[in-house]
């Protein structure tokens, strides 16, 4: 069982959706996809590599039908962070609690993000731990990758700019290139 | 094409949802459970892939309210956030780069024709997708590739920057012609 990978935490959630909830999470889901201050949010948590919300009505039954329809859709998240599952539930119930709301306000069940207690032991309940985890960079944080993307463009506009220059313009060039990059060394 | 949901830059979504054969799925978690991490994972030999997980899914939770769900058969959700303009290219390096792996695992599964063909590799994932309906990448214009060369050459500045502080201008702009070519 693996949810951690290095600094890689993987978090996978399946919540039963009330009768109608699929047709609000439609619009929910239309927002985040259009409206970019909504996911823009999410980027100033600044710990989430990827997630994803997927809604399942038919599990497969093995059978070249439409496999099994339950008695509820199910609201699937995915997750995958840096940092300790406590702290990203926190992060998540107090930053973007409005769009907690929002999104997990047709689950059965869901007690609302704050207060924090039982908004946790709602994911608990739901969650499922990863048979097995892969990250391609384990050692690395959202922000590293972040910072160090900033540094590889804006060395690459150095580089090129920098070619055939004295030795003192260089000089004065390089300078300023760090200065420019120093806050993600 | 792939969903257009499964997509946020250039970075994709893949969610294939599997029914585990009865009485196959202590065998299968063990299997998984069994995988070595990092480099030994099967995983590694599948390029463009930044996360990937295989979770052995038993049944829903009932929520205390509602009529009660079972599933009839438990499920293998495997996901992954991949890089690439088509989903089949993608399939493709998962059959070829999981080798004996991905016949260990869906083999479990019903229905699973094999990796053998190519082809009803593809359409058994593909018949088994579920599309996102939200997709969100913090770094979804990098690929893998960006993402490892960026961390690697910020590594290299830091050292570099260290290594020349307080150097005069001409000695500093060959130690940086010698380290960074052009």
């Amino acid at each position: 069982m693996a949810n951690i990978e290095g600094k890689a935490t993987a978090i996978t959630v399946l919540t039963p959706v009330r009768r109608g909830g699929p047709i609000l999470l439609g619009v929910v889901f239309w927002a985040g996809r259009n409206l970019a201050f909504t996911l823009a949010k999410l980027e100033t948590l600044s710990f989430i590599h990827y997630a994803r919300w997927t809604l399942i009505k038919r599990f497969p039954d093995g059978s070249d039908g439409e496999g099994q329809r339950p008695n509820h859709t199910y609201l699937f998240f995915e997750s995958n962070f840096n940092g300790t599952w406590d702290q990203y539930i926190d992060a998540f119930s107090e930053i973007v609690a409005l769009r907690m709301k929002a999104i997990w306000g047709t689950s059965l069940g869901f007690p609302g993000p704050l207060p924090v207690e039982p908004f946790k032991q709602y994911i608990r309940r739901n969650e499922y731990v990863a048979n097995h985890y892969w990250s391609a960079y384990p050692g690395h944080t959202t922000t590293e990758i972040i910072s160090a993307g900033d540094v590889a463009t804006k060395f690459k506009a150095f580089h090129e700019a920098s070619a055939g220059l004295s030795p003192e313009a260089f000089d004065a060039a390089y300078k300023a290139f760090l200065t420019q990059v120093q806050g993600n060394l | 094409m792939n969903g257009r949901h499964d997509i946020c830059g250039q970075a994709h979504s893949l969610t294939v949802l599997t029914s585990i054969c009865a009485g196959h799925e202590s065998a299968l978690a063990r299997y998984l459970n069994a995988l070595g991490s990092g480099p030994a994972s099967p995983l590694s030999h599948v390029g463009r892939t930044h996360f990937a997980r295989w979770v052995v899914v038993g049944d829903v939770v009932f929520e205390g309210t509602g009529e009660r769900d079972h599933l009839q058969f438990a499920q293998l959700l495997f996901t992954s956030n991949f890089d690439g303009t088509d989903l089949d290219s993608y399939l493709e390096s998962l059959r070829t780069g999981l080798g004996v792996a991905a016949d260990e695992i869906w083999s479990h599964c019903n229905g699973y024709p094999g990796s053998g063909d190519p082809a009803a590799f593809a359409a058994y994932m593909r018949r088994h997708h579920v599309e996102s309906s939200l997709f969100f990448a913090a770094y979804g214009a990098r690929t893998v590739e960006d993402v490892t060369s960026s961390l690697a050459l910020r590594n290299e500045l830091i050292a570099f920057a260290m290594s020349t502080q307080g150097l005069p201008p001409a000695d500093l702009q060959s130690a940086f012609e010698r380290r960074f070519p052009r």
